[in-house]
C-alpha cells in the first residue's frame, strides 16, 4: 500500500540526514582536488613534437608486427589499433592528450571511483544492518509495506547514492581539472578504433562510458555488501568482507589464472574494459560471457538478500 | 458480548528448535477495552506481540485483526495496528518531526495536520524539531506513542509503555489510554510485568506463563473473587487478644507482630471480631483491612517466582 517513491524518499532521508554521508562526499571532492594539485605540480613541459613521436610509434608497431608469428591475437590487435589511431592523428592534425590537459585529468580521476565503491559499500552495508542495530527495524516493518518493497527501496537508495557520488565526481573533476589545467583542450575528440576504422567521439561521452565501466565493479561489490548486510545484520562484517574482497579479489583471480575455471569467479569478470582495449584474463572469455556471469552473480546476491530479509524472524 | 472483537488470537503457537515458546494461546480483545498482558519476564509476552504484528512467523494458529489475517493478508491487517515493540527506538539523527514524517509516508492518508495533532496529543510540540538524540526516555516514549497513533489504528499495542516514565508521565499515559479506549473505541493491548500498573490501567487481564495463557479475567473479578481479607488490629495486650480470637474464631490464620494482630477473615466478620475483643477487655487502637491485591492473585496463579 505504501508507494515505492515514498519508501525511497524515506531511505534517502536516512542516508542524507547523516553527517557521515556528507563527509564521504566531501572526501570524494577532496580526492579530486589532491589529484589535481599533484598533476599540476608534476606536469612536465611536453614541448617535444607529437608528430615525430607518433611517426616513431607507428614505425615501432609496424616492425613488431612483421615478426609477430605466434604472438597472441589480442597483442596484434592492439598494435594495429595503435598504428591506425596514430595515422589518423597525423592526417587530421589531432594531437594526443597532453598529460596536463583536462581530459587526461578526467582519466586519472576515474581512480576515485574505487573510493566511491568503498563509500557505497559502507552505505549499502549499513542500510539494512543499521536498522537492526538501531532497533528501528521493529517499527519499520510493522507498516503496510511488504518487506520486499522495503528491501527494494533500500537497494535503490544505495544505488542512487552511488550515482549521486559519480555525478559529483564527474562534475568536480571537470571543474577542478579545468581550473588547474585550463579548459583549452575541452573540444578535443576521442578516437576509437573498431573494425579497422577510426572514428571521433566526444570526450565527455567517452568519460561517461569510462565511469560506467569502472562502476561495474562498484555495482557488484555493493550488491555483495548489501547481501552480507541482510545475511549477517552486521554492517561492520559486511563492510569488512566486501572491501577485503574488493582489494584481494582481482589479485586472487590473477594468481589462479592458470586454471580455466577461474573465469567463473566474479572478479575475473568485473573489469569489462579489457574487452575494449586490452586482453581478457582467459582467452576464451568474451564480453557476452562476462555480462552473463555478472548477471548471474547479481541475481544470486539479490535473491539471497531478499530470502533472508523477508523470511527471517525479527527477534531481539 | 455481541461486539465484534478487534483482535482474535486462535491457538497461537511458536516453536523455535525443539522448544515451544508460545503454546496454543487464544484470546480476544474488544474495541474500547484496555487489555493487560501480564506475565513474568521471559513468559512470552514480547514473542506474542511480535507474532501479532508479523515480525515473527507463527508456527501454528491465527491472528486476525479486524477480520484480516496477519498471516495471509498482512498489509490490510497491519494498517489497523499501531504499536511499540519493546523500547521505542527512533532514528536518533533525525528530529522527532522527521521521524513522524518517515512513518507517515508509509501509510496512506496521514496529513501534515494529523502529524501536528498527534504531536499536540502527546505533548511534544515544544521539542518536536529537535533531534531525537537529545530526548529523554520519557520523550522517546511519547514519540513512540505518536508514531503508533498517526494512522488512527483500531488496535494499539504497547509493550511496557510506562518504562522509563516518571510518575506524572505514567499517570498521563494511563489516563490517555483510557480516554482513547473510551472515546475513540480503540482496543488497547498493554504488556507489563508490573502488576500495579496493569491493575490501574486495564479492564481485563490475561496472565501468561511459560508461553501458556493461565487465566483471562476482568480486573475487578480478579481481585474480588475471594472475599477473605487481611485485617490488622492494633491491640493491647496482644496475648489476650490472640486468646480471644482463637477461642471464638478457631479457623482463621493469625499473625502477630509487636502490638499488631493480623487475621485473615471474611469482610463481614470484622465487626464481630472487634466486639469480641472489646468484650474481653482488649484495648483496640486501630483496625485496618487490606484488600487482596492483583499481586497476591498473580503470585497465586503463576505459582510464585518461577521464571521460565
Amino acid at each position: 500500500m505504501s508507494s515505492m517513491v515514498h519508501l525511497i524518499q524515506n531511505e534517502n532521508m536516512k542516508i542524507y540526514r547523516r553527517v557521515g554521508t556528507w563527509v564521504m562526499i566531501g572526501l570524494v571532492v577532496a580526492a579530486v582536488l589532491v589529484t589535481a594539485i599533484f598533476t599540476n605540480m608534476n606536469a612536465s613541459d611536453e614541448t617535444s613534437n607529437w608528430r615525430t613521436d607518433a611517426e616513431s610509434t607507428i614505425q615501432q608497431s609496424e616492425e613488431t608486427l612483421k615478426d609477430s608469428e605466434g604472438m597472441p591475437k589480442a597483442f596484434k590487435n592492439s598494435q594495429e589499433r595503435s598504428i591506425a589511431i596514430n595515422e589518423y592523428r597525423l592526417e587530421n592534425d589531432i594531437p594526443p592528450l597532453a598529460s596536463d590537459s583536462i581530459w587526461s585529468f578526467m582519466d586519472s580521476s576515474t581512480g576515485v571511483v574505487s573510493l566511491i565503491s568503498i563509500f557505497t559499500i559502507i552505505i549499502g552495508a549499513g542500510v539494512i544492518a543499521s536498522e537492526y542495530s538501531w532497533g528501528t527495524i521493529k517499527l519499520l516493518l510493522i507498516r503496510p509495506a511488504s518487506r520486499t518493497k522495503i528491501l527494494a527501496s533500500k537497494f535503490i537508495a544505495t544505488l542512487l547514492f552511488a550515482l549521486f557520488s559519480l555525478v559529483i565526481l564527474y562534475i568536480s573533476s571537470f571543474i577542478i581539472g579545468g581550473l588547474f589545467l585550463g579548459f583549452d583542450a575541452v573540444d578535443q575528440p576521442y578516437l576509437t578504433y573498431s573494425g579497422g576504422e577510426v572514428s571521433e567521439t566526444s570526450m565527455a561521452v567517452h568519460y561517461i562510458v569510462e565511469y560506467a565501466l569502472a562502476s561495474v565493479n562498484l555495482l557488484m561489490m555493493v550488491t555483495f555488501a548489501f547481501m552480507l548486510s541482510s545475511i549477517f545484520r552486521s554492517s561492520s562484517l559486511a563492510i569488512g568482507l566486501a572491501i577485503f574482497l574488493m582489494f584481494t579479489g582481482s589479485q586472487l583471480t590473477f594468481i589462479l589464472s592458470q586454471y580455466d575455471w577461474v573465469k567463473y569467479i566474479l572478479f575475473a569478470n568485473t573489469d569489462l574494459s579489457v574487452y575494449f582495449d586490452g586482453s581478457p584474463l582467459i582467452e576464451s572469455m568474451t564480453l557476452g560471457f562476462s555480462l552473463v556471469t555478472l548477471l548471474v552473480y547479481f541475481i544470486v546476491f539479490l535473491f539471497l538478500s531478499w530470502l533472508l530479509f523477508t523470511k527471517r524472524d525479527v527477534a531481539a | 458480548m455481541s461486539v465484534k472483537p478487534v483482535v482474535q488470537i486462535r491457538d497461537l503457537t511458536k516453536v523455535i528448535g525443539k522448544k515451544t515458546i508460545i503454546d496454543q494461546l487464544s484470546f480476544d480483545v474488544y474495541p474500547g477495552e484496555v487489555f493487560g498482558f501480564l506475565g513474568p519476564n521471559g513468559a512470552g509476552k514480547t514473542t506474542t506481540i511480535r507474532m501479532m504484528v508479523g515480525l515473527m512467523r507463527m508456527t501454528e494458529g491465527e491472528v486476525l485483526i479486524d477480520g484480516s489475517s496477519i498471516k495471509t493478508d498482512y498489509e490490510n491487517a497491519i494498517v489497523k495496528v499501531g504499536a511499540i515493540v519493546e523500547n521505542p527506538e527512533m532514528y536518533k539523527f533525525l528530529t522527532g518531526y522527521q521521524n513522524l514524517v518517515h512513518y507517515a509516508r508509509m501509510v496512506k492518508g496521514v496529513s501534515k495536520e494529523r502529524i501536528q495533532e498527534v504531536v499536540q496529543l502527546v505533548g511534544l510540540q515544544g521539542r518536536i524539531n529537535e533531534k531525537v538524540k537529545g530526548y529523554s526516555l520519557g520523550m522517546r516514549q511519547r514519540l513512540g506513542l505518536a508514531q503508533a497513533l498517526l494512522h488512527r489504528p483500531k488496535l494499539l499495542i504497547l509493550d511496557e509503555p510506562t518504562n522509563g516514565l516518571d510518575p506524572a508521565g505514567i499517570r498521563e499515559i494511563r489516563q490517555y489510554l483510557r480516554t482513547l479506549a473510551r472515546e475513540e473505541n480503540v482496543a488497547v493491548v498493554v504488556s507489563s510485568h508490573l502488576l500495579s500498573e496493569i491493575e490501574l490501567m486495564c479492564d481485563r487481564i490475561g496472565i501468561i506463563q511459560s508461553g501458556k495463557m493461565v487465566d483471562v479475567q476482568r480486573v475487578n473479578d480478579f481481585v474480588k473473587n475471594d472475599h477473605a481479607v487481611m485485617v490488622s488490629f492494633e491491640v493491647d495486650p496482644v496475648e489476650h487478644a490472640i486468646h480471644a480470637v482463637k477461642a471464638n474464631f478457631p479457623d482463621c490464620e493469625i499473625e502477630q507482630a509487636d502490638r499488631k494482630l493480623t487475621i485473615k477473615i471474611e469482610h463481614e466478620l470484622i465487626p464481630e471480631v472487634t466486639a469480641v475483643l472489646v468484650e474481653k477487655g482488649v484495648r483496640v487502637y486501630g483496625i485496618q483491612s487490606s484488600v487482596k491485591t492483583l499481586e497476591d492473585v498473580f503470585l497465586e496463579v503463576t505459582g510464585g517466582e518461577q521464571v521460565v
